[in-house]
């Protein structure tokens, strides 16, 4: 079973996480704007293969049932 | 100081942060545990937790594993992320001190699961890593003093430091006689967890509240430190006490 969602979706979290801390508290805000945008892209991948990832397992027979 | 009051970028945070513990809290609810029952002197994370994060870190570990990284170059890059969790606390960068500080701890997750996985875990391993937490903790426990160094919090700082060296050193030295020593609520894990979420947490509310109250309060963080002091030193005499009665007993 392809689980590559779950890579993504806390690697995406943790660098959007570092983007909201460069953005909040320091000056380095060009820095913060691509952590910010990395992690929107990360997240937003690991949420879109998790989506895909479920849609596939919703039609797989319960067992026995198949 | 921090530059500016930036409370809507705060409230987006917090709302990605809201999502993101909504699933984690459907994860954990969801994790199958292997049983075994729990007394008072288990950790404050309980094996539900642990179970989930373990899990939660598993395809990454997996990855690790299959690009061929080796355990100590994560023992390495847990080292560099909390000395610059330390500078960051130094300079007042607190909510990304926080999640600096939770990102060593999961470093430290990560390098025992990969040398297990990747079959390099030996007691050289296991030295380098002990050594290299110690330098670790106490990175980031200099730059949080450094940042509260004209505060009485600066006090509970050295306390938390040199409890959370007790804790591990009771259980060195009771390994080194020969006593295994697991018990302890406040271990290593539950102290990247205090005070990462004291980080980040004190790094949110001081940014929503800037408008109207005074910023350089950091109330969470104070608490988070004074707690995790409190509870480091109660961990040491747990293991102390533990270590004591155990090696009474054999000795008897």
């Amino acid at each position: 079973m392809n689980e590559a969602d779950r890579t993504w979706r806390p690697l995406g979290f943790l660098l959007l996480m570092i983007g909201f801390g460069l953005r909040l508290d320091t000056a380095y805000q060009g820095l913060a704007w691509l952590f910010l945008l990395a992690g929107s892209v990360t997240a937003g991948a690991g949420l879109f293969l998790l989506a895909q990832r479920r849609r596939e397992n919703a039609f797989v027979p319960p067992p026995g049932k198949g | 100081m921090p530059p500016t009051c930036r409370p809507g970028t705060a409230a987006v945070a917090a709302l990605v942060i809201g999502i993101a513990i909504a699933l984690a809290l459907r994860g954990v609810a969801q994790t199958q545990l292997p049983g075994g029952p729990t007394d008072g002197d288990a950790p404050l994370l309980g094996a539900r937790l642990r179970v989930w994060y373990r899990a939660l870190l598993s395809p990454l570990e997996n990855l690790l594993v299959e690009w061929n990284v080796h355990a100590d170059a994560l023992t390495y890059s847990q080292l560099v992320v909390s000395v610059l969790a330390g500078v960051a606390f130094w300079k007042g960068w607190i909510f990304l001190a926080g999640w600096l500080t939770i990102l060593a701890g999961t470093l430290d997750v990560l390098d025992g699961g990969v040398a297990r996985q990747g079959g390099t875990s030996g007691p050289r391993g296991a030295l380098v890593d002990s050594l290299a937490d110690r330098y670790a903790e106490f990175a980031t426990f200099f730059g949080l003093g450094a940042f509260f160094r004209d505060s009485w919090v600066l006090g509970a700082v050295a306390l938390a430091c040199f409890g959370s060296f007790m804790v591990s050193y009771t259980r060195a030295r009771a390994e080194g006689l020969g006593l295994g020593m697991k018990v302890g609520s406040v271990q290593r894990p539950e102290r990247y967890v205090i005070l990462g979420f004291g980080g980040w947490l004190d790094g949110l509310v001081s940014h929503l509240t800037c408008s109207f109250l005074d910023r350089s309060a950091h109330v969470v963080l104070t608490a988070a430190v004074v707690v995790l002091a409190a509870l480091s030193t109660w961990t040491a005499w747990q293991r102390a006490r533990h270590a004591a009665r155990n090696l009474g007993e054999a000795a008897g």
